[in-house]
């Protein structure tokens, strides 16, 4: 949905071919170590959103193929991109993959928490670690959007950080409490109550 | 080799059924060059580990070595020369002298040590200058920010070219940008000055600029990391960076 919606804007900025668009998208977000888009996912995504009228081709090169075909965006399409604008942007913190793995290293004992818990922790900090580094490498005078990015990156690392301490230190109560379970619901339709007899 | 090695340090208080252990068995060393930072909630025992290391109290049970002396051979006056040649603190309160200027600050320990006060001076400006307060040598602490107070406590403990320095919560009392500052510093005080630096802090953003990070949990290491790349191999840009920020 976001890369759609990006290269809508993208092409709101100006007209461009298949290639530019994928160059354009990468620069934006910060290089392709940061969000890699595959050129067979941008040409989809384009034929896509010619099909319903929100981009259109506005110039072909000679041998007319799919790299050489300029886009731009319709009317439609600029109304799309405005109402994506529009839109707030939901997280998703409360689908995390590392709160999975404890739940489930408490559930079958399969690992030691506390060390499922620090390799995680050890991970992170040396994410925070390269990305502090990163953030040393930039110029705030020439690549403050790309600082601003680092620090939402930095920020959301510490916050991981500081969960792990409050998990590690109320771990063992987190034990000693049932794990979560599943209501038991009966299956197919619910049975008729009987109506007793006035 | 390793310039300050602790082995099975235990500190308990007190005694009989109110004792407390303070530190359980650790150990560890670190080399010339290297960056380490010690973590651990409050109360797990880090200050005290750092008060153990720099020979401000006294183990319990188990040995600390600088330069291969064992600090429990040592006499307190032969402990109190060490520390002022071979070790440089940092607190998180600066401890800076407000009636003396920043070079009369820098210069304290190398004064104190019977230098004499122009070499002392001479000594002061080239570190305050590297730490980059080279135009604000002049300034009373008053004068300066929360920030450069830091710098100023950092030349200071650089000041008699000690092998180890030792910082309790170098950036508990900076903002965010200033305690960036401070630890991309202390960094290079290890990675580009050659000092091994040990560093307490509560702040992983912090942490994150050591080439190591200790864990503390009950007086005990949970846990160790080591961090890659090592930051010497960043020294360069560093130096760079300083330079380009006019420090």
């Amino acid at each position: 949905m976001s890369v759609r919606n990006a290269l809508l804007g993208l092409l709101l900025q100006s007209p461009r071919h298949g290639y530019e668009l994928r160059s354009a998208f990468e620069a934006v977000v910060g290089g392709e170590a940061n969000w890699d888009v595959k050129p067979a996912q941008i040409y989809t995504t384009l034929a896509r959103l010619e099909q319903s009228g929100l981009v259109r081709v506005e110039a072909r090169g000679k041998d007319s193929g799919p790299e050489k075909r300029i886009y731009a965006v319709t009317p439609a399409g600029r109304e799309a991109f405005r109402s994506w604008l529009a839109s707030p942007v939901r997280s998703e913190h409360q689908r995390d993959e590392f709160f999975l793995k404890l739940m489930l290293t408490l559930a079958t004992g399969e690992a030691e928490p506390k060390k499922v818990i620090y390799t995680q922790r050890n991970s992170l900090y040396q994410q925070l670690h390269d990305l502090t580094v990163q953030r040393d490498r930039s110029n705030p005078k020439t690549e403050l959007a790309q600082i601003l990015l680092l620090d939402q990156a930095i920020m959301h690392v510490e916050a991981d950080l500081r969960w792990l301490e409050v998990i590690e230190a109320r771990l063992e109560e987190v034990r000693r409490q049932p794990l979560p379970e599943p209501e038991i619901r009966p299956r197919g339709r619910p049975r008729k109550k009987k109506v007793e007899a006035a | 080799m390793a310039i300050i090695q602790a082995h099975q340090l235990s500190k308990v208080y007190g005694a009989g059924d109110t004792a407390v252990t303070a530190l359980d068995r650790v150990s560890l060393s670190v080399d010339p060059g290297e960056f380490v930072a010690v973590m651990g909630p409050s109360g797990c025992g880090k200050s005290t580990l750092l008060h153990l290391l720099g020979g401000l109290d006294r183990p319990t049970e188990g040995t600390v070595s600088i330069d291969g002396h064992k600090l429990t051979d040592l006499s307190d006056a032969q402990l109190t020369e060490l520390r002022r040649r071979r070790i440089g603190f940092v607190f998180q309160f600066f401890n800076l002298i407000p009636v003396l200027n920043a070079v009369e600050n820098a210069a304290l320990p190398v004064t104190l040590d019977g230098v004499r006060p122009a070499e002392a001076r001479a000594k002061a400006v080239i570190w305050l200058t590297k730490v980059g307060l080279g135009d604000r040598r002049s300034h009373r602490p008053d004068q300066l920010s929360a920030g450069q107070q830091q710098r100023v406590a950092i030349a200071r403990a650089l000041v008699a070219e000690p092998a180890l320095v030792l910082a309790d919560e170098p950036t508990g009392n900076l903002d965010t940008r200033a305690s960036d500052e401070i630890a991309a510093l202390l960094r290079q005080v290890a990675n580009e000055w050659g000092r091994a630096v040990i560093m307490v802090t509560h702040d992983p953003r912090i942490a994150a600029y050591a080439d190591r990070i200790i864990f503390l949990k009950d007086g005990a290491i949970a846990d160790e990391t080591v961090l890659e790349p090592k930051n010497a191999q960043n020294a360069a840009m560093v130096a760079g960076k300083m330079q380009a920020i006019g420090t």
